[in-house]
């Protein structure tokens, strides 16, 4: 039996672990001190994508550039800034108090060049403990074109954005004003940028502050116990979240819709998955895909790593946590020069953190029903329609004052499980449901639109004994001048699958109602060019189902059906299930007798 | 003699606190009985009475003021047994309460059915019309459809209505007109028009506050008429006051007009007696109130004697509950308290909670069935909390049942069953550090510049290492901890709010717009300060607030302006000042220069109610005093120590307890852990000192 001491340290033996108690009670305190940051950048930022979308990360890394804590971060953003933190200690070798550094290169570890990180060193006593990481995604990054998601774009050079690759912008606390002057000429809406800016550094120095005082409270030897006993722990969470899969190798699939000339066929992403439960460990080889092309849909390493990562995880303990210690038992197998590897120089990496990245989720979810039923899950939305689409245009309200912003009005349908439903507010699989929303009158003071509806469609949810979450219906348009609407849609041709026995979900779409009563149906790339009185018609997909929809609960389906998620005619065709009374006496019920006896001549008459 | 009586009914038990014309607080606890609350109301007051030596029947007659909280219309939220309420919103906008804000907690967890919106989709009814953000109409109302809506209605049985459009805050003629055809043809039932309710900009939480007074009307207006009624025929005579959830209180009357007032009201009162008790004890006014339940424990915070508000109050959880859309106040709950969980994960870590024990099965120690190491255990286990002595003896404890399920535990932690009920108890305290920590540090406010004031029967537990944690150097216990919202009822003022929303930047401030939302505003709160008066409230204040956010900043930030109008430019950069102050504080960095643009406003009035004097308790008066009898307590730096039991009563004033030593009061037990010191205060309650 240990015996406590009276203070922490004593409580640190050179060779033994830290206790139980302990390593929850600092594992606790990190998270917090995440936490705190993330609600800085979340409160004081200008723009929708960092206030609304969340599209922000706070995170820990640790001196030997292992990511430590992430509380709620965008998992998509995580993992990566330990490459960062690599950048920073090579290209800044004397990096030291009050320096902060900027960092956005696609090309060494970042997410995409619309993800600036600020990087701040942590010191106790002159010795490098930690570095803290905000890693926000802005609003406009300077690129030719007045949208953060170019898929367009050739190379980096068309794509236009300043590249920081981990430039000083603090010492001594204060910042470099060169850069900031360079950001200020070059970025939209300049003003915007510097709040966000403002928000990031205010963040990571009060990271930097709580961590000072959590190395002071503990003592530098439990601090270094701390970093490789929570890191371990969280490993052996991981591997034994794998040891209770079965051992197996399966190719997962999905696909990507095509893009005009860059992708004219659409893109078949494969994953080989080899799941190695004796040993705990998962290994996704994304090599056998296409060579990087000439738009900006190229993944970077740490997308690449990261979704695969991600979808991996969703399927095993989401209470795991997330960190390099986790990683360890999941390797991700990149090469150069691919799509969804590593991208080779100049080829552009802007929209690096949606369309590949969901389709690979996407892929990997559903992948993992090859174990059987109990695992994985359908696919869900991947649509980003319009209501997510970056608007930009002139306010005659403020005399004309130029905007420009990305909206978060859609929601689309989240995948279903063995276990539930898909929710609402998907937005995206890489986002996993953390967004927020627009509110539409904040929506409407700001920006000179006017929104006609936002709701979630009935049978739009891919049907099965689990069902998918609902698609989004928004419909918007400029009030008195134009307004153009950019976005990078997907899922207009391929759908989000259903699995196991459950159905696909339908496909969404982009049409602008003119006000001459003419239409016109976009493509994935979509530039909505609308005129004063055009109406923009964005529907997005919601999810796949899970499991044969005959086997689905009658009372899950009346519940749908009385909450107009499903039709009494969707009940009865693929349901199997028939529904009496009205919805005008609010008295709807299962008729239970014909239903057991439809199911069963159903499912009869598939199995013969 | 005369009295006046605070009564808190909450889920379990029922607190009265009377208090005599000296300030001395005597508290009464019953069982609540949710079918006649007034039943539990009276056996509390008869406990009561009885530590008085009164009878109830007597101090009732004699009472002036009774204050009521109540958690029914919490408890009808989160138990969806609200009225069956139907909302109508804005053609095209069916899913706002679906919606909500979005967002989740747990980024990789997607196995959670969606939780469903607070007024189903089946009720929920689109009516054609539409305004725009300047208040104009961009179609009009189509008045014959809505009537047949509002028609449709009655055959679904709908017991309540509310109406949310978009806009209403700038164009209020839409939700007026279909309020009059709701009592033209369902005269009925009773509704709520949201610009009515709460005036301010964000449609989500707007409609969220407006369903919910609605659904809680037909409730919460059939039980304050049967209370009343009760207490009149037990002959009660004074006047009828019921606690709010901004902190204040407000007559019976005015509540049953907006029943969501009542919402979390109880935990409201909290703040009001952390201030009082502060304040007698001369203590400072930066103060942090918590509150230990069985399954929560509650935080809020008084800066500089100013309650924290916030506008994102939650039930059923943040973000995927219910938003209650109001400016009340800011209490942070995480799920620890006396019977919250400990359990081992895969990887080998000691958890306590989320999942708590409650009353039912309740901790093992209690013999009703609980067979899962609980927080209460792990104290039986330590020896804080005695097995014969429990809530004054009323209740015994199974020594025996808790030491069973804590060593199931700690022989797979290769711990001694004492270090492991530590390391629960420290573990639910850290659950507690972090609320703390959250609630404090995102306003600015260095918990070790604060007076920790611990309410709750479990608070005493481990409350003194909660604040060395945090560096306070003081707690303040109160010897009626174990009531602290009823008795908050004693401290508190009649507060009203009304807010109105119009858009003004700092750049070029609209002086007209903004100074006609004030006069609205200083109209509503002169008819109720008018109305008060009427009733004998003489003494009045009003604070003004405003939600506002750097040009193109996502979310607003509410604080107190400095002046009670907006005339000059001289009053803009006051108020821009304020603002970078507050910015600074909150998120440690303000853009000098920058615009400010103002959303919301909001007035308050402040009558005063005359509170108890702050009494000198009647305490023991000779000098010695001995303690009750020793047990083996353990504590983690020191092992198994002999420690003293004292019992609260035989505590002469600034009588020093150095610990190891424990003290007991009828419904709390306060810990003193080694070295740290607990004193009797002239008030009878013990201030603690860590060390």
């Amino acid at each position: 039996m240990r015996k406590l001491g009276s203070n922490t340290n004593a409580r640190v033996q050179e060779d033994a672990n830290l206790d139980p108690v302990l390593l929850a009670i600092m594992a606790n305190r990190m998270d917090a001190i995440c936490r705190e940051m993330t609600n800085t950048v979340l409160f004081s930022a200008r723009s929708a994508v960092i206030g609304i979308a969340r599209d922000f990360s706070c995170a820990i890394i640790t001196a030997e550039d292992e990511v430590l804590s992430v509380a709620e971060a965008m998992p998509i953003h995580v993992f990566g800034m330990h490459l960062q933190t690599a950048s920073m200690s090579k290209h800044h070798p004397a990096f030291r108090e009050g320096d902060a550094f900027l960092d956005n290169d696609p090309y060494v570890g970042n997410s995409h060049s619309a993800d600036h990180t600020i990087l701040v060193p942590v010191f106790h006593k002159g010795e490098h403990f930690f570095t803290v990481g905000v890693k926000a995604h802005q609003a406009d990054i300077g690129n030719s074109q007045p949208t953060t998601y170019f898929a367009a774009a050739r190379d980096v050079y068309q794509e236009g954005a300043l590249i920081f690759p981990c430039v000083q912008v603090q010492r001594d606390f204060k910042n470099n004003e060169d850069i900031i002057r360079m950001c200020q000429r070059r970025i939209r809406v300049p003003e915007q940028w510097y709040g966000d800016y403002l928000a990031a550094i205010g963040a990571a120095r009060i990271g930097e502050r709580r961590l000072k005082d959590f190395i002071n409270k503990y003592g530098a030897k439990a601090v270094h116990k701390f970093i490789e006993n929570w890191l371990n722990y969280s490993e052996r969470r991981t591997t034994d979240a794998i040891q209770a899969l079965p051992s197996g190798q399966f190719v997962a699939e999905a696909e990507h819709d095509p893009i005009d000339k860059y992708i004219p066929l659409g893109l078949r992403i494969k994953a080989d998955i080899n799941i190695d439960s004796d040993n705990g460990k998962i290994t996704v080889d994304l090599t056998d895909n296409p060579d990087c092309v000439d738009a900006g849909l190229n993944l970077t390493q740490a997308t690449a790593t990261m979704s695969a990562t991600q979808a991996v995880l969703c399927c095993l303990d989401s209470d795991i946590p997330h960190n390099s210690g986790s990683l360890r038992r999941i390797d991700v197998i990149l090469r150069e020069n691919c799509i969804v590897g590593i991208p080779r120089f100049p080829h552009s990496c802007s929209v690096a953190t949606t369309n590949m990245t969901d389709t690979i989720i996407n892929a990997i979810l559903a992948g993992f029903t090859q174990l059987g039923d109990g695992y994985g899950f359908s696919q869900g939305n991947m649509c980003n329609g319009a209501g997510t689409g970056v608007c930009s245009g002139k306010d005659w309200r403020m005399g004309g004052a130029p905007y420009v912003n990305q909206m978060f009005m859609s929601a689309g349908g989240m995948p279903a499980s063995a276990q539930n439903d898909g929710m609402h507010g998907m937005v995206n699989p890489v986002s996993v449901g953390l967004v927020y929303r627009d509110s539409i009158e904040v929506n409407e003071q700001r920006f000179p639109f006017l929104v006609d509806c936002v709701r979630a469609l009935e049978d739009s949810c891919g049907a099965g004994r689990r069902r998918g979450g609902p698609a989004s219906e928004v419909i918007f348009g400029p009030r008195q001048d134009e307004m153009l609407v950019i976005n990078i849609s997907n899922g207009l041709i391929n759908v989000p699958q259903g699995v196991l026995g459950g159905m696909s979900a339908k496909p969404g779409f982009q049409i602008c109602l003119a006000s001459d009563g003419s239409r016109q149906v976009y493509s994935t790339d979509a530039y909505c060019h609308l005129m004063p009185g055009d109406r923009l018609h964005a529907v997005d997909n919601g999810g796949g189902g899970y499991g044969d929809p005959l086997d689905r609960e009658p009372e899950r389906v009346l519940s749908d059906v009385a909450e107009r998620y499903v039709s009494r005619e969707q009940a009865l065709k693929v349901y199997g299930v028939i529904i009496t009374g009205s919805g005008e006496l609010d008295d709807l019920a299962v008729d239970i007798q014909s239903t057991e006896s439809v199911r069963l001549s159903r499912k009869t008459a598939t199995q013969t | 003699m005369s009295y006046r009586i605070a009564v808190d009914t909450g889920g379990t038990f029922t607190d009265v606190v009377v208090a005599d014309e000296h300030g001395n607080l005597v508290v009464g606890k019953s069982l609540t009985t949710p079918n006649n609350v007034f039943s539990g109301m009276s056996s509390a007051l008869d406990n009561a009475a009885a530590n008085l030596g009164v009878e109830a029947d007597s101090i009732l007659k004699e009472t002036g003021v009774l204050t009521y909280g109540t958690t029914r219309s919490t408890n009808a939220i989160i138990t969806s047994s609200a009225a069956k309420t139907a909302l109508l919103v804005t053609k095209g906008f069916p899913d706002t309460l679906t919606y909500r804000h979005g967002g989740k907690r747990e980024p990789l967890n997607l196995k959670m059915e969606f939780p469903d919106p607070y007024i189903p989709r089946r009720l929920t009814e689109e009516i054609a019309e539409r305004i725009n953000s300047e208040g104009g109409v961009e179609s009009p109302l189509d008045v014959e459809l809505a009537s047949e809506i509002i028609q449709s209605l009655e055959p679904k049985r709908i017991e309540a209505i509310a109406v949310s459009f978009l806009w209403s805050i700038m164009n209020p003629s839409h939700e007026l007109q279909v309020g009059q055809l709701i009592e033209k043809f369902l005269p009925n039932v009773p509704y709520t028009l949201s610009h009515q309710l709460n005036p301010i900009i964000r449609e989500f939480p707007r409609t969220s506050s407006t369903a919910i007074d609605a659904s809680l009307k037909p409730l919460m207006q059939k039980h304050f008429i049967e209370l009343e009624s009760s207490l009149r025929t037990a002959g009660y005579e004074g006047e009828f006051l019921v606690s709010t959830s901004s902190g204040g209180i407000k007559h019976v009357t005015d509540v049953v007009e907006k029943p969501i007032f009542t919402v979390k009201s109880g935990p409201a009162m909290a703040p009001l007696a952390g201030i009082a008790y502060a304040e007698a004890e001369n203590l400072g006014n930066d103060i942090i109130i918590v509150d230990t339940g069985g399954t929560t424990f509650d935080v809020s915070l008084i800066r500089s004697g100013e309650i924290k508000y916030t506008r994102d109050t939650w039930l059923n959880g943040e973000w995927i509950g219910h938003n209650l859309g109001l400016s009340s106040v800011d209490i942070r709950s995480v799920g620890a308290g006396g019977g919250s969980i400990a359990w081992i994960d895969s990887g080998g870590l000691l958890r306590v909670g989320p999942d708590s024990a409650g009353a039912d099965p309740g901790p093992a120690c209690y013999g009703t069935g609980g067979n899962k190491p609980t927080v209460t255990d792990a104290a039986v286990v330590m020896g804080y909390i005695d097995p014969n002595h429990f809530l004054g003896g009323r209740m015994s404890l199974d020594t025996n049942a808790a030491a069973k399920v804590v060593e199931e535990i700690s022989d797979k932690l290769d711990m001694s069953t004492e270090e492991t009920a530590a390391g629960i108890l420290e573990i639910a305290g850290e659950q507690m550090i972090k609320a703390i920590q959250e609630i404090t540090v995102q306003d600015g406010v260095n918990p070790a510049e604060s007076i920790l004031v611990a309410g709750g029967g479990a608070a005493g537990l481990n409350i003194i290492p909660i604040a060395k944690s945090l560096g306070c150097s003081q707690v303040l216990l109160p010897k009626t901890a174990g009531a602290l919202s009823a008795c908050g009822g004693h401290y508190s003022n009649i507060v009203s709010e009304h807010s109105a929303s119009r858009y003004s930047s700092t750049e070029d401030f609209d002086f007209d717009g903004v100074s006609k939302i004030f006069s609205d505003i200083n109209a509503k709160l002169d008819a109720e300060q008018k109305s008060l008066q009427s009733r004998g409230v003489n003494s009045f204040d009003r604070e003004y607030f405003v939600e506002a956010r750097y040009l193109n900043q996502q979310w607003e930030m509410e604080f107190k302006l400095p002046m009670q109008a907006i005339e000059n430019p001289r009053d803009v950069e006051l108020l821009t000042e304020e603002f970078h102050n507050v910015h600074f504080r909150r998120y440690a960095v303000k853009e000098e220069g920058g615009t400010i643009e103002c959303i919301n406003w909001k007035g308050r009035l402040i009558a005063e109610m005359d509170k108890p004097p702050h009494a000198h308790a009647e305490l023991n008066t000779s000098s010695k005093f001995d303690a009750d009898r020793t047990v083996s307590a353990y504590f983690s730096d020191k092992g198994q120590c002999q420690t003293p039991v004292y019992v609260g009563a035989d505590l002469p004033e600034k009588s020093e307890i150095v610990g190891p030593a424990i003290i007991e009061e009828p419904t709390t037990t306060v810990v003193v852990y080694p070295d740290s010191i607990a004193q009797v205060t002239a008030g009878g309650h013990y201030l603690l000192t860590p060390k």
